[in-house]
């Protein structure tokens, strides 16, 4: 049995694996037309550990979290083989009650780029937030908890944003309610699909430190799913580079953005630097 | 410095809040005493965060609000004296390209069908030349063999190639200015750069004012003459060299927040304490500075008058800041 999750592992070791997928296809069928989105993926995250999936809209990123979530996109059919595995459990033929059960109390948790989207515009946050607590008897009272998780993830106020409804919060706050609502469950694994994208800078901070800080304090494992390799150099050990539905390079965060071997990703991360060099942004040795 | 073409003297935009009280109105400053000007071979970058305006001032310079305080004008002539004829003129003289292609292209008519309504709506070619006409403006825009692109319809287009036919649309009337919104955050990073290099390059090949509204300061950086921060409706820094010596508190919040690039090099993680969000989205009164409540320098009189605009030094940035001003 594998319990404590927690504890990050030596690199290179043979630990078990949080989530294990080996050469997974989707097949979207769009009407007459159809799309292999995600070709012959191989993709693991270890417990603990932060990992980015970089690349360009069609690279099949957010359809491969998608795969994994089993939250498949809206097309007429999707066809999928290959290996899923969470915690050693079989998500690929996991029946949908179970899953549910899987996510909601072990398992793991999506944030998406759109948190308007995800909140119901009718229900107060805090009853929001409540619905994904795990039910135990001897904790503090539901709105109390909530609360605190709304604190957790840095918001102003929270026994005030606690009692709005999603409409009544800027765009920042609202992604932040999200992952409190990801937090409630106590996952072991986040997935984030471009939590930050639809953010201005200075917001987009705040919700990295609140990611930084779960990983962190929790040790929860993350995936995040970006086209924005500065999300990545922030906060990830390990990436993955799409490109046409494959991975076509992966490995340590240093590594691939001291030495990227693939020209594709050279070319992203060159021009990522030509808009990232800034004055003021943190003056470095050399630059001027 | 030549004569502008659009100048805006105190521009303010209020609104009514939709969201207020019906018995208890409130008002909105989107844009509070804005002064700017557009000049032609310029790039003009306004910067700022969602909220700050920056889309509101788009929009007025190119009239298509009107302002509720203070003056626009187009070639010296004020807003309320132009007649039928000057905003035909201002039409074709000043044009836009917006945040997303695939809306500002009508879906169910083709390139050609698009643009040749503009050439005849303008009268910019014969209708035996229309086709030829478009055809040189397609190709301007690095979309040849132009053949290729007249039939198809916008959603047989990628994003870049998309943004690519405004811009063309846009420089078909031979325009004094283009103001572009966004026109990058739509697309891919890779595609980023080639619209970018793409509005430098029509720029300084037309002589154009050419005005880009958007967040993202780093490509700003890469293309313009002279920049303006926007915070809660008003200008609080403009100058020549704002990205390499930004003196107002908020463009070096907005500039130390852009993240590195560099993963041997990441942020300390703040607390959650330290990393609370302190904008208070009622600040937007009359009183006051609006970026007061995130400002390490704050003093008393930023909470009692709202700081004007004085120019740092003879030939340093204009800015709003009381702190700064004290400094001096």
């Amino acid at each position: 049995m594998t319990e404590a999750v927690h504890a990050v592992p030596a690199p290179g070791a043979d630990v078990d694996l949080l989530l294990r997928v080996e050469n997974l296809n989707v097949q979207l069928h769009i009407g007459a037309v159809s799309v292999h989105a995600v070709h012959s993926v191989d993709f693991h995250v270890r417990p603990g550990e932060c990992v980015g999936v970089v690349g360009e809209s069609g690279s099949g990123k957010s359809t491969l979290a998608r795969a994994i979530m089993r939250l498949p996109p809206n097309v007429s059919r999707v066809e999928m083989s290959g290996i899923m595995e969470f915690d050693g459990r079989d998500l690929m033929t996991l029946p949908g009650e179970t899953l549910r059960k899987l996510r909601r109390e072990s398992g793991f948790s999506m944030v998406f780029q759109d948190p308007l989207g995800f909140l119901n515009p009718t229900k107060r946050i805090w009853r929001q937030v409540a619905e994904a607590l795990s039910d135990r008897p001897d904790t503090p009272s539901r709105f109390e908890r909530a609360t605190r998780l709304l604190d957790e993830v840095g918001l102003p106020d929270p026994a005030r944003v606690a009692r709005r409804f999603p409409h009544e919060l800027s765009g920042g706050m609202r992604q932040r309610v999200v992952i409190a609502i990801a937090l409630a469950s106590e996952p072991q694994l986040l997935f984030a699909d471009e939590p930050t994208t639809a953010l201005d800078s200075t917001v987009q901070l705040l919700v990295l430190d609140t990611l930084r800080r779960l990983h962190r304090d929790r040790g929860t494992a993350m995936v995040l799913i970006t086209h924005d390799l500065s999300v990545v150099a922030e906060l990830c050990d390990r990436v993955y580079v799409m490109r046409g539905g494959e991975v076509i390079e992966s490995g340590s965060t240093t590594d691939i953005f001291d030495k990227p071997k693939d020209p594709y990703t050279a070319r992203l991360m060159e021009l990522s630097r030509a808009s990232h060099t800034l004055a003021g942004a943190q003056p470095r040795p050399g630059n001027g | 410095m030549s004569e502008p073409i659009i100048r805006l003297r105190g521009a303010t935009q209020h609104f009514k809040d939709p969201t207020a009280f019906v018995f208890r109105p409130r008002l909105v400053r989107a844009l509070d005493g804005v002064d700017l000007e557009v000049h032609p071979n310029r790039t003009l970058a306004i910067v700022g965060e969602s909220g700050s305006g920056k889309s509101t001032l788009a929009k007025l310079l190119l009239m298509l609000r009107r302002p509720t305080g203070g003056e626009i004008s187009y070639r010296g002539v004020d807003h309320r004296k132009l007649g039928r004829a000057d905003m035909k003129r201002f039409r074709r003289e000043v044009q836009a390209v917006f945040q997303d292609p695939a809306s500002s292209l009508n879906p169910r008519m083709t390139i050609e069908e698009s643009l040749s309504h503009v050439t005849r709506f303008h009268r910019l070619a014969l209708a035996s030349e229309t086709q030829a006409f478009i055809s040189r403006h397609l190709e301007s825009v690095g979309l040849s063999p132009a053949a290729e692109y007249l039939t198809r319809f916008p959603h047989q287009l990628s994003g870049g190639q998309q943004q690519r036919v405004a811009i063309a649309r846009a420089v078909l009337t031979s325009p004094a200015v283009i103001v572009a919104d966004e026109p990058l955050s739509s697309l891919d990073v890779s595609i980023q750069s080639q619209i970018l290099e793409l509005l430098q390059e029509v720029r300084t090949r037309t002589g154009i004012g050419l005005v880009i509204v958007s967040h993202d300061l780093g490509a700003m950086k890469l293309i313009a003459d002279q920049v303006a921060v926007m915070y809660r409706g008003k200008v609080v820094e403009f100058g020549d060299h704002v990205f390499d010596a930004p003196q107002h508190p908020y463009t070096r919040l907005l500039l130390d927040s852009q993240l590195s690039m560099d993963p041997r090099n990441r942020r300390p993680i703040r607390s959650i304490e330290e990393s609370r969000d302190r904008s208070d989205p009622a600040a937007n009164g009359a009183d006051g500075c609006a970026f007061r409540h995130r400002c390490e320098f704050a003093m008393d009189i930023c909470a009692r008058t709202a700081p004007e605009p004085a120019q740092i030094g003879s030939d340093g940035p204009i800015i709003r800041c009381h702190a700064v001003a004290d400094r001096m």
